[in-house]
């Protein structure tokens, strides 16, 4: 294997464990400042439903750290299997959870196993459906063409493999099913400086 | 990203700008603004099986 490769591999590994900490860090410390809005005062500045917010567990509202609000498009109906891609604290999934309903099946997927546990118990406390699988979402924990809907906000712009990502979420999402992903986008090359600083990047 | 997505077989690849995104810090903003960041909406489909 190259050193080219492998420096790759090292970089990517140290990525992620900077992005589980940041992650961490919101969901632990809600009051905190970041780059980033978070919580309720991001979910509304992207439309979320303010009957929403007061009808999610608090503490799923509280770690949100989304980039916008994939539930305007993606119009899930009753008995659906959604996944939520970097389900986090859970609010997204939670949402979904009300609109596939008791029929449906909503399954988040996360790298951190401490956020998953955090998710379920969230969706548990209001009597939501939702399971969450620890996992990369280069290589996501699912069977081919198991959902209906895929939706995430926020998180394929951490991986450094967009073309994987991508390429698995087509593998899992059912012949004729469909996404709505919110992310961030740059019209620029990012500077090396920045690809290079997990900390940067994670931002 | 929105080329990946139709690389990748999904059809109709529809994206939009979400308005109102910002990061919180001004420097951040002012950096990520010279890198032309934004945050998009992206839907797709994976075509029925024919």
């Amino acid at each position: 294997m190259s050193d080219a490769v492998t420096a790759q591999e090292s970089l990517e590994a140290v990525l992620k464990d900077e992005i589980i900490r940041m992650y961490q860090d919101v969901a632990d410390h809600p009051e905190g400042e970041y780059h980033f809005f978070h919580g309720r005062e991001a979910a509304e500045l992207f439309g979320y439903d303010p009957e929403w917010l007061d009808r999610a567990p608090a503490g799923a509202v509280a770690s949100f750290a989304g980039v916008g609000n994939p539930h305007l498009r993606s119009a899930i109906q009753p008995g659906e299997t959604v996944v939520d891609l970097g389900s986090g604290a859970g609010l997204d999934a939670i949402i979904a959870s009300w609109s596939a309903g008791a029929s449906g099946n909503v399954i988040g997927v996360d790298l951190n196993p401490s956020m998953c546990l955090k998710a379920q118990a969230h969706a548990a406390a209001t009597g939501a459906r939702m399971e969450c699988r620890q996992g990369q979402m280069e290589n996501i924990p699912l069977p081919d063409a198991s959902a209906d809907v895929v939706i995430s906000n926020g998180v394929i712009n951490l991986s450094f493999r967009k073309r994987k990502v991508i390429e698995e979420l087509f593998r899992v999402i059912k012949p004729g099913g469909r996404l709505s992903i919110t992310d961030i986008v740059s019209a620029k090359q990012l500077s090396q400086s920045i690809v290079n600083d997990p900390k940067l990047w994670a931002s | 990203m929105f080329r990946l997505f139709e690389e990748s077989g999904f059809t109709r690849v529809r994206s939009a700008v979400v308005p109102h995104f910002r990061f919180r810090k001004p420097a951040t903003q002012n950096s990520a603004e010279a890198f032309g960041v934004k945050a998009v909406v992206f839907t797709a489909t994976r075509p029925a099986a024919s």
